[in-house]
């Protein structure tokens, strides 16, 4: 079995105090490994988003490890820290979090810059990117000239273009219109595909879920449910309907789990 | 409760937008300051001078308050709009939560006034101590102290305070409140609009760009040269290119800041990010960066001008003669009174100063004083501006004066300088020492030096000995800018009869020791003005000296403070709103993996050229502006002491190098204690 580049163990976030107190994340554990497209589902409050915040270190969990590559990540401090962001994980945000005051091309060169790595060695990667992601005509336009879909590829080529371990993603096609929100999953898809990419989405959109190739479900705080979409025989469109019956499931109990 | 929330939003404000607050508590320093100026020690003492000056002076002073009260409301204006705009979202809530419009505006009124009252109570005691220390330190510098120092505090000052103060405040208030009563919830809530401002074509900018640059260097050039002053017309065309010319620089300097951050693309560090937020910044508020930079500039200039005023009028040191006395009727009986009033045991010498025009006679066809070898030699100099003003001068001798020699020689005696020995048909020239530059004077002695003769009356003179400059007098206001010294013989042969006596008298030496100059002087003048005898003292010259220099100073050294506080205020302000305006991109930063330190470093670099540009713009603008206030209002002799007030200028420009650090290193630690709140994201679910 391959070593997993990413492990949570236990994870647990409370917030609050005794009777006020909230359970975000009550003990979830799992494994991601290397190539896998995992996504992440649950309804509003199920602790998907806390899940993906502990792990791109924006918030600390009370309990548990998550380690990356081997390496507990709670432990990481100052450079290490930040070379983890930067460098180690990719994060896709849901709303993009592109400077509109920099031009396509100057977002995406943001993390080489913060890094100190020289632009010799991201150009090459950024020309991959702009062609694989169709953005090549707006590298030199700024946010409020690009549609919403490119803004998105935009921000993901920003993701990839330090080679992260992992790419988390926060329903990164929560602010998209459907043909904009496919395009950006075939491209996700087909990295993960060609370039054995390892993905981590959260998302509350059986139709973007439907690309992964294992969905875990959230529900208070707890994994609820596991699919794996079975290759090569089960095609997206069946996989997706199976995530739907989870779906419509979620909410009802254990009990009505199919 | 609702006063618990009044206080506590009132001390948010404060805390979060501490470089306003000190602006504030800045400009009641400054209102009391000026408003208290009748009752510093050193204008009580010029009052008794230069009333009439000092009246007008004063006058002067509810138009400088309605001047700084103009400007203040506009910096009020801003700060309190920046502030209602970043809560806007705090103040939806309020009214969504059902608080009615004009309990939110009591409120917003009550915190507003809040933080008004505790400034004023911060603010004058400080003022008063600062006023006390000014009025101290000013009778120090010009020697009154021991007059008996005065306290300065007046209470009408401190109310006009009060009242200027609250007034802005609450116009600002209620204009912002008008505003805001109008908007809707749903834009009260939504987050603050990023102001996207639309864009114009790049090369627009460049036009603009070069355009201001070109109008700048034109009002220079028109300023510099001295041509701005020839009419009212060209005065304002200049300084309307002035004007236009800095708004067209702000305008298109987009695209120079677009050049350098191009440049950063690919180095590392956020350079890129820097330059871009400066950009967007200096697009976002072009005009108030150019107000700003004119701002600085004006303060620049009346700095320049104030102090170079003040050690060009504190720099006369020929103070020979404390007493000057005059009786027309029966001049020759002074020494003689002033034995009676018992003040001859006071002076150390007295002595009489005949100084009187030449006589005319019938027999010289009008010509009292004929030139013409002094003329001959003076054209056989190289030509210069001092030969063509010397040329026209002498040219132009209406009545001149002559001088009797031995009133003179006593003079120089007194002074300490060797006596002039004339033979009777010899005589030396006396020009004003202030009309006299050091050019000038050699030029003079140059062509004295050659012993050229005058013709006085018919009667032929040699010119001897070099020009002398020593005032006769101790009145300023009888200026002699032309005189012969001659032998007394001559004198009395050459001066018409009604001649003058001046009597000079010079304090005795061990009395200014025991009592001072100044108590001196004023012990003497009370004496004095229980007789009639007619006197000017060197106090009451020194007074009108003490006034143009005490009034050029405080008024301009006024409104340079007031100028620079309010434009390094908007800068500043204007720098940490928009910060917090792209907090959201701070915390982006981070996530992408920004180190806090290359954070506060990128916003370091963003103040200082936020503070850089339009303090170097008004910089530069100052050495020309600086200049042509000197070629507006100094006389010409001054003019050739430009070298030296450049140097002062220099030392100015050092001073504004200070004051920007200082605000920068405010801003810069506000900036960094916002950066750090950035660096905890918040929790998004």
């Amino acid at each position: 079995m391959k070593q997993a580049i990413l492990e949570i163990e236990s994870l647990r976030k409370y917030y609050g105090r005794q009777e006020n107190q909230t359970k975000a994340l009550d003990g979830i554990s799992f494994k991601v490994l290397p190539g896998e497209f995992l996504g992440i589902m649950g309804a509003s409050g199920s602790g998907k988003s806390t899940l993906l915040n502990c792990i791109a270190t924006v918030i600390r969990p009370t309990e548990g490890h998550i380690l990356m590559g081997g390496v507990e990540v709670g432990a990481l401090k100052g450079s290490k820290l930040a070379d983890y962001r930067g460098k180690e994980i990719g994060y896709l945000f849901q709303n993009f979090e592109l400077l509109d005051n920099l031009t396509g091309q100057e977002n995406i060169l943001l993390p080489l810059g913060i890094h100190g790595v020289t632009e010799k060695e991201g150009n090459k990667h950024l020309r991959e990117l702009t062609e694989y992601f169709e953005i090549t005509d707006v590298m030199n336009k700024f946010p409020s000239q690009m549609s919403g879909g490119q803004k998105q590829r935009v921000a993901t080529a920003r993701a990839l273009i330090l080679n992260p371990q992992i790419i988390l993603a926060d329903e990164p096609t929560g602010a998209l219109d459907s043909k904009n929100a496919r395009i950006l999953m075939e491209k996700l898809a087909g990295l993960n595909r060609m370039q054995q990419s390892t993905i981590l989405m959260v998302t509350h959109d059986s139709n973007a879920a439907s690309f992964c190739s294992r969905i875990l479900f959230i529900q208070d705080g707890v994994i609820f449910h596991e699919l794996r979409r079975k290759v090569p025989n089960e095609t997206q469109q069946l996989f997706y309907e199976r995530i739907l019956a989870v779906m419509a499931q979620l909410g009802g109990g254990s009990a009505n789990v199919l | 409760m609702f006063f618990d929330l009044v206080r506590r939003n009132s001390k948010r404000n404060r805390r979060e937008n501490g470089l306003f607050f000190s602006s504030l508590l800045a400009a009641i320093v400054a209102f009391y300051i000026i408003l208290s100026l009748p009752n510093q020690g050193v204008m009580g003492f010029l009052k008794e001078m230069e009333s009439g000056a000092v009246d007008r002076l004063l006058s002067l002073i509810p138009a400088f308050y309605a001047v700084t009260l103009f400007m203040l409301f506009f910096l009020i204006y801003f700060a309190s709009r920046y502030q209602l705009e970043r809560r806007s979202h705090e103040l939806g809530m309020y009214l969504m939560m059902g608080m009615r419009r004009s309990k939110l505006f009591f409120m917003l009124l009550a915190e507003d006034l809040w933080s008004s009252l505790l400034s004023i109570f911060v603010g004058i005691p400080v003022a008063v101590l600062l006023s006390e220390v000014i009025s101290l330190v000013t009778a120090r510098v010009v020697g009154i102290g021991i007059l008996g120092q005065q306290s300065t505090f007046s209470l009408s000052a401190v109310l006009w305070t009060m009242a200027g103060f609250l007034l802005i405040k609450l116009a600002a208030f209620l204009l912002l409140s008008g505003k805001f009563a109008s908007t809707e919830i749903g834009t009260l809530l939504s987050a603050t609009p990023e102001g996207a401002k639309k864009q114009r074509s790049a090369m627009l900018y460049r036009i603009a760009l070069v355009i201001g640059v070109l109008l700048l260097v034109t009002a220079y050039i028109l300023a510099i040269s001295g041509e701005a002053w020839y009419s009212l017309a060209v005065m304002g065309m200049t300084l309307s290119m002035g004007i236009a010319g800095t708004l067209l620089l702000f305008f298109g300097l987009r695209t120079v800041l677009d050049t350098l951050a191009k440049r950063q693309t690919g180095k590392s560090g956020l350079g890129v990010f820097t330059f871009r937020q400066l950009q967007e910044n200096v697009i976002g508020q072009p005009i108030s960066l150019a107000v700003s930079s004119l701002l600085i500039l004006g303060a620049l200039c009346f700095f320049g001008y104030g102090v170079s005023m003040t050690l060009y009028y504190g720099s006369d040191d020929t103070h020979t003669l404390d007493y000057t006395f005059q009786d027309a009727e029966n001049p020759l009986a002074i020494p003689e009174r002033l034995k009676n009033l018992g003040l001859d045991d006071c002076f150390e010498s007295i002595f009489d100063m005949r100084i009187g025009h030449i006589l005319s006679g019938d027999d010289n066809e009008g010509e009292t004083l004929g030139m013409d070898e002094v003329l001959a030699l003076i054209e056989q100099e190289p030509d210069s501006s001092v030969k063509s003003d010397l040329l026209g001068q002498y040219n132009n001798l209406n009545n001149p004066y002559v001088i009797s020699l031995s009133g003179y020689n006593q003079l120089l005696a007194a002074a300490g300088e060797p006596t002039i020995t004339l033979n009777n048909n010899q005589a030396v020239i006396y020009g004003y020492a202030a009309f006299t530059n050091r050019e000038k004077a050699e030029l003079i002695n140059r062509v004295l030096s050659q012993k050229p003769e005058v013709v006085v009356n018919g009667e032929r003179l040699q010119l001897s000995g070099t020009l002398q400059t020593r005032n006769p007098v101790t009145d300023r206001s009888i200026t002699l800018y032309f005189a012969l010294i001659v032998p007394d013989e001559a004198f009395d042969r050459l001066a018409d009869k009604s001649y003058t006596h001046y009597w000079n008298a010079v304090l005795s030496h061990q009395f200014v020791q025991e009592n001072g100059l100044m108590q001196a002087i004023q012990q003497v003048n009370q004496k004095l003005d229980t007789t009639g005898i007619h006197y000017e003292s060197y106090l009451q010259s020194m007074g009108r000296q003490l006034f143009y220099q005490v009034s050029s100073s405080y008024l301009t050294l006024y409104l340079a403070v007031i100028f620079l506080v309010i434009a390094n205020t908007a800068i500043g302000m204007q720098f940490l709103t928009q910060q917090r305006k792209t907090g959201r991109r701070y915390q982006t930063l981070v996530r992408l993996g920004s180190h806090y330190e290359a954070l506060c470093l990128s916003a370091k670099h963003q103040i200082q050229w936020f503070f850089a540009l339009p303090a170097v713009v008004a910089a530069v603008g100052s050495l020309f502006g600086v200049r042509a206030l000197f070629s507006g209002f100094l006389s010409p002799d001054m003019a050739e002491s430009i070298p030296g007030l450049y140097r002062i200028a220099f030392v100015i420009l050092f001073l504004l190098c200070v004051v920007e650090y200082g605000y920068m290193l405010v801003v810069t630690r506000a900036s960094s204690k916002y950066i750090l709140t950035q660096m905890e994201a918040n929790r998004e679910e």
